[in-house]
């Protein structure tokens, strides 16, 4: 759980590109922020199982649970709160 | 240093700072009216204030994903299956203090691009795609757009944000993804696709010249296909989500296979019914995850007052996720989310409330009279409104956002009006909503007054008090002459006298058919009005007048450009009449390519990309079985031509008519010779003010043609009660209302005029030479289409009244009028009574629109030299309130230069 910021966490609730609330203290925060010790990790593509990062573009990656052949990009940033196929890591 | 225009013309005595009806004084003044609302909602500003507009890639992913797998299935169903796949993963997001939820993406002010709609605009300008959108025209009015540099607007890069289309900030890390999404549309898009087969009408050329000149502004099919109409909350409100799966269950049962006489269309009910409940579904389970963050905040939630609230709002989105609203709070909810998922479901800028006032109305009565809420809960909700709706963004082009809509998306909300039966609609619920926009000033949702008779004086009164924020609205709206209009243009569907009494104002200033709706609650039935018409404001979209006569002058030539827009005339344009005349035939060769060509893009519209949710919201959709593409809309004659730059066409053909025809004071050569050498002066880019008044003369003008760039500026001018002017704007009117019938939308109707400027005077101006009236090149056109060139009405305020009202305003859908009035000239109890009575004298002589600017224009002056004091400051800008620091320089500059009336 290295390099993970408030942008990961689960309590942080994206006001904009920049920063958020934080949902433990009230405040705002920078989503770059590192993270504290009330950290909860957000479910997103890069902790999921079924996740494949991209050899070359570290933005990018491939969703293993996607039914279709070739199988559906996916990256990693996306937050996947909603997704019925997350399988954290 | 060079001289400005304005030093010039103060020298000749002629000065150009005119204050009409009095003098300002030296000390800036500010507005009369300030309030406060509710301390939850100044928390919640706050943070509104301090946001920037932000973009993901949640949507498009998920319905990109979903729509790629069913490459065999019907149209429509694969679309509704990608709508339920993005509406079932969105990430729900709720902000401490919230107490009406939903967003459309996981930001304060989110939004996202749909590349099934256009993917070129956003692309990095040195991308191919985005090369290919100059080339063609539908990105050169974004070349000409200049977005406000302050407030939300991310119009730089910077750290790990990506600005994008000028407007949108992006992280970093989705960058690879959105590029990924937009490629996956290339071809398929509706811009691609509509590309393609408008390329085969004959005129085409003419089109894309059109474009690329910034003749016309933008194209519809592909930029906002829907808005500019009023939405309908009936059918969830009396239903709710449950009732309406069970509704299409049992009709799509009822319809499968069967034609029922309709041997082309009849058996289409089935599948329209399937994506309807594919929608529903995808609603449902949006309302769902939005109830679950509630309950999870809830249960982490140390605060007693906050994990209540948490549990209120879980308990709302629960119930609604299937249930029909019971009360107040829950019908305002279930308002606010169908109306966020109309937005997501398209590129839309307009999609206006209506007249909520009048249809939340039976859960606010019955919830008072049953003490289950009292006044100043009701006005708390009321104010948050106010906050979730000037969150709103739309993703689209920078033209679009920016020369268009600066920024705003025009949800607006109208009041008055008459109800069913004919009486005034003023209820006590419309009080508060105007109060509301007076504790709350933000710019969404403006508010449109329905000016009728019949309405209550007090009401009247309360709305002068409004206007006195200075905020801009209400706007009034003539009510009879918006109801003549739409038996004018709806009879022929079968709209009465009792239905066209439910009209309201879609986008920002859009006469939109509606329809009564009975409304049950608790056994009392309510006839609630709503939205029953297509978009308008789809077809031929801003069409700059300015430089059709430009062509007209020079032989179908752009002198910007030097590019052959139109074939040659080749006629001498001996008289003013053969000039009138010629200008009439580029009109009409404009208008027509134009309409066949968007007739095209909203084919293809409906064909891959057509309305689910909101037809389904729309009488008579669920009804008949029938979209919006098979005309399942009550009303569908929406579609019409939209005009820019009117008076300053206007201007411009009558100092040619007087000076070159009938005073010969100068050969139609030399003034064009003038006009293309733009007076002696540098153009407005160089300068970098697009007021009139600032330009500069060019280092070493030798003042050639000063003597005639006076008499182009003192020639007759609309806005004075000066018949020479306003004569040639009522045979304007009388030739232009009429000849819209000529041209037919892809529904087999024929089109309407729409007269409103928008933003497109900033950046139309922007793209057009000097002009007859001796306007300078690259300075904005006049606003609106019935205000007055800055400056040049001196006659007063009455006089500029009987100008606009000199043509019959129920042949057009709107006219628009923009008045800007000093704080201090409407001062008190009087100053209200006054500026009522010169809204009742416009209304009575027959105008349809007016608003004003309650203002002192040395603060905007302060406010574009110091934007960081000014981050709240509000300005009517055209049918919208937008804070000033979020407009481009072009509109800012035009703002200032208004004629500033001192005492009405």
């Amino acid at each position: 759980m290295t390099n993970l910021n408030c942008r990961d966490c689960r309590d942080f609730a994206p006001i904009d590109v920049v920063k958020g609330v934080c949902h433990i203290t009230k405040t705002t925060v920078l989503g770059d922020a590192e993270q504290c010790g009330d950290f909860s990790m957000m479910p997103k593509c890069k902790h999921c199982s079924q996740f494949t990062a991209d050899a070359e573009t570290v933005e990018m990656g491939v969703c293993q649970a996607s039914t279709m052949e070739p199988k559906f990009f996916a990256f990693p940033d996306m937050v996947s709160v909603t997704c019925e196929y997350y399988e954290q890591n | 240093m060079p001289k400005t225009l304005k030093e010039v013309l103060a020298e000749a005595g002629s000065p150009m700072d005119f204050e009409s009806g009095g003098h300002s004084p030296k000390e800036m003044v500010d507005r009369e009216v300030k309030r406060e609302p509710h301390a939850r909602v100044v928390k919640l500003k706050d943070i509104y204030m301090d946001t920037l507009s932000s973009a993901n890639n949640e949507f498009p992913y998920w319905y990109t994903r979903e729509y790629v797998q069913h490459d065999t299935e019907i149209p429509v169903v694969r679309r509704a299956m990608s709508l339920k796949s993005a509406f079932s993963h969105s990430t729900p997001v709720i902000y401490p203090g919230e107490l009406l939820v939903t967003h459309k993406a996981a930001f304060f002010r989110g939004s996202f691009p749909m590349p099934w709609l256009s993917e070129g605009y956003y692309m990095a300008k040195e991308d191919e795609l985005y090369q290919e959108a100059l080339k063609h025209g539908s990105a050169s009015a974004d070349e000409h757009t200049k977005f406000g540099q302050g407030g939300g607007n991310v119009v730089e890069s910077f750290d790990k944000v990506i600005s994008i289309a000028g407007k949108f900030g992006m992280r970093q890390e989705e960058i690879p993804a959105l590029l990924k999404l937009a490629k996956a549309w290339v071809g398929k898009s509706v811009d691609d696709l509509g590309h393609k087969y408008e390329q085969m009408v004959p005129d085409y050329a003419v089109k894309e010249a059109l474009m690329r000149n910034v003749i016309c502004m933008f194209d519809s099919g592909y930029t906002l296909p829907q808005g500019r109409e009023v939405i309908n909350y009936y059918y969830p409100l009396e239903y709710g989500i449950d009732g309406l799966l069970d509704m299409a269950e049992e009709l799509k049962a009822k319809v499968a296979g069967r034609a029922d006489g309709d041997g082309i269309k009849g058996t289409n009910r089935l599948f329209n019914y399937e994506a309807i409940i594919l929608s529903l579904e995808g609603l449902k389970t949006w309302f769902e995850n939005y109830g679950k963050e509630a309950r999870r905040l809830e249960s982490i939630e140390k605060d007693a007052g906050q994990k209540a609230e948490y549990a209120e709002i879980a308990e709302r989105l629960e119930w609604l996720s299937h249930g029909k609203p019971r009360t107040f709070a829950e019908a305002f909810q279930m308002m606010l989310t169908i109306h966020l998922a109309v937005l997501n479901e398209d590129a839309i800028s307009g999609m206006a409330p209506g007249r909520i006032a009048q249809v939340l109305y039976p859960y606010f009565e019955q919830d008072i009279a049953a003490g289950r809420t009292n006044e100043d809960e009701v006005m708390e909700l009321l104010e948050l409104y106010r906050l979730s709706m000037s969150s709103i963004d739309c993703f689209a082009s920078t033209g679009v956002v920016g020369g268009v809509l600066s920024g705003n998306t025009f949800n607006t909300v109208s009041i008055g009006g008459l109800n069913k039966d004919g009486g005034h609609a003023v209820n006590r619920l419309e009080y508060l909503l105007l109060e509301a926009g007076l504790n709350n000033p933000m710019p969404q949702p403006t508010l449109a007054l329905l000016y009728d008779e019949k309405l209550p004086e007090d009401f009247l009164l309360l709305a002068m008090e409004c206007i006195k924020t200075g905020v801009g609205y209400p706007a009034f709206m003539n009510n009879q002459i918006g109801m003549t209009f739409m038996l004018g243009q709806y009879g022929p569907e079968g709209m009465t006298a009792e239905e066209a009494r439910s009209w309201a104002i879609g986008g920002c200033l859009e006469s939109s058919p509606c329809c009564w709706k009975p409304l049950h609650l608790n056994g009392k039935e309510y006839f609630v009005p709503g939205g029953a018409g297509q978009p308008t404001s789809v077809g031929v979209h801003f069409l700059a007048m300015p430089k059709i006569l430009e062509a007209v002058l020079w032989n179908g030539v752009d002198q910007r450009t030097g590019e052959q827009v139109f074939a040659p005339h080749d006629r001498k344009l001996a008289t003013y009449d053969e000039l009138f005349d010629q200008f009439k035939l580029y009109w009409q060769k404009a208008v027509d390519v134009l309409a066949l060509t968007n007739n095209i893009q909203h084919d293809i519209w409906r064909k891959n990309n057509m309305a689910v949710i909101t037809s389904m919201l729309k009488p008579d959709c669920l009804d008949r079985g029938h979209l919006i593409d098979e005309k399942g809309y009550r009303y569908n004659a929406t579609f019409n031509v939209e005009s820019a730059g009117t008076i300053t066409c206007v201007n411009s053909l009558a100092a040619i008519k007087k000076l070159v025809y009938e005073d010969k004071a100068v050969s139609l050569d030399e003034l064009k010779t003038a006009i293309k050498d733009n007076f002696g002066f540098k153009t407005a880019e160089e300068v970098n003010s697009f007021s009139l008044s600032d330009q500069e003369q060019r280092d070493g003008d030798t003042g050639k043609w000063d003597k005639l760039h006076f008499m182009c500026l003192q020639a007759p001018k609309y806005g004075n009660d000066d018949i020479f002017a306003d004569q040639i704007l009522l045979d304007w009117e009388n030739f232009f209302c009429p000849d819209c019938r000529n041209y037919e939308s892809l529904y087999a109707h024929t089109m309407y005029p729409c007269q409103i400027s928008v933003s497109t005077h900033g950046a139309m101006g922007s793209a057009t030479i000097a002009s007859g009236d001796g306007r300078l090149a690259g300075t904005t056109f006049a606003d609106a289409s019935l205000s007055a060139f800055p400056g040049t009405d001196r006659s007063g305020v009455y006089a500029l009244l009987n100008s606009a009202a000199i043509w019959d305003h129920s042949m057009s859908q709107n006219s628009q009028l923009n008045v800007k009035i000093h704080p201090s000239a409407i001062q008190g109890p009087s100053g209200s009574r006054k500026l009522l009575d010169l809204i009742q004298a416009y209304m009575r002589k027959g105008g349809f629109h007016i608003q004003f600017n309650v203002v002192d224009t040395k603060v905007l002056k302060d406010a574009q030299k110091n934007p960081q004091n000014y981050r709240d400051l509000m300005v009517r800008v055209a049918g919208f309130t937008q804070y000033w620091v979020e407009i481009g320089k072009p509109v800012q500059d035009e703002l200032i230069a208004r004629t500033e009336y001192e005492g009405i």
